[in-house]
């Protein structure tokens, strides 16, 4: 177990991992759960926010800053990923109105 | 001190999270997740990456959970209509979620570190030693997300464009 000293107070590294398996666990869920596409592109969100939290968590444990740095890089990816999905999103809405994604199911084999 | 902060943020971080999941207007899971992202900001604080701080309450906060808003804004309040299709899959997806976190606790119990890089913590996390990387060892890399990000906003142009022939 990887003891973590902030401020003067001890943490341990593996809280900040349960967290951040949590709030992964939620948006997987969103995204099993949930049937408005742009609220599975939200919990999508909220998973790469968890990811970045484990890296971040890791790149303080070891006390090196390659984590941080991807952390960084996959923030880059993440904004990439909401602009081109919310411009397919946009694209489908003004055809027509998709507010259950088991209308978009036409290219399923 | 360091332990009532992480808890009160950790306990605002789950409870926004599962506002994102359970709230039924896409506006409210939007506004959800700004929490948490803030929320998860105080935890990037506590963990000494104050650059991973202040770029995650910029750009993530501050753009992308704003050009949520703006889509949901252009296109309209669309409620989610409570259809019996899906029954019991919440319930499955919430015994998923459970087993999972259940396993990642299990695994955190026997985990070895190995021994850290004692690296100079007063400078650990800044900008200064975030560019050093970032400009040294990761050049390649960085350069690489800057093509992504062009390639991200020619691909937005041209799905939101106006087509011809609906002129």
């Amino acid at each position: 177990m990887g003891t973590l000293s902030i401020g003067g107070s001890q943490l341990d590294s593996s809280w900040f991992l349960v967290l951040s398996a949590v709030l992964f666990g939620l948006g997987a869920m969103g995204v099993l759960v949930r049937r408005n596409p742009l609220v599975i592109l939200i919990s999508i969100e909220l998973m790469l926010n968890a990811g970045n939290l484990a890296l971040v968590t890791f790149a303080r444990q070891l006390q090196n800053l390659d984590g941080q740095l991807f952390a960084l890089m996959s923030m880059t990816v993440a904004a990439a990923e909401a602009v081109v999905g919310l411009a397919i999103l946009v694209d489908i809405f003004r055809v027509r109105d998709a507010e259950d994604i088991d209308d978009l199911s036409e290219l399923r084999g | 001190m360091a332990i009532a902060v992480f808890i009160i943020a950790a306990a605002i971080a789950v409870l926004g999270g599962v506002g994102v999941v359970a709230s039924h207007q896409p506006i409210r899971s939007v506004l959800s997740l700004v929490l948490v992202m803030l929320a998860l900001s105080v935890i990037f604080l506590l963990l000494s990456a104050q650059f991973v701080f202040a770029v995650q309450v910029i750009v993530y906060a501050g753009a992308v959970m704003v050009l949520f808003l703006f889509v949901i804004a252009l296109l309209g309040p669309a409620r989610e209509l409570a259809r019996g299709r899906l029954r019991f899959q919440g319930w499955l997806s919430a015994l998923f979620v459970l087993a999972m976190v259940a396993l990642m606790w299990t695994m955190l119990q026997g985990v070895q570190y190995r021994q850290p890089d004692k690296a100079d913590m007063s400078v650990f996390g800044t900008v200064q030693s975030i560019a050093v990387g970032l400009f040294t060892t990761y050049l390649y890399p960085f350069e690489l997300t800057s093509i992504l990000l062009l390639v991200a906003a020619i691909g937005a142009i041209y799905l939101s464009r106006k087509r011809i022939d609906d002129l």
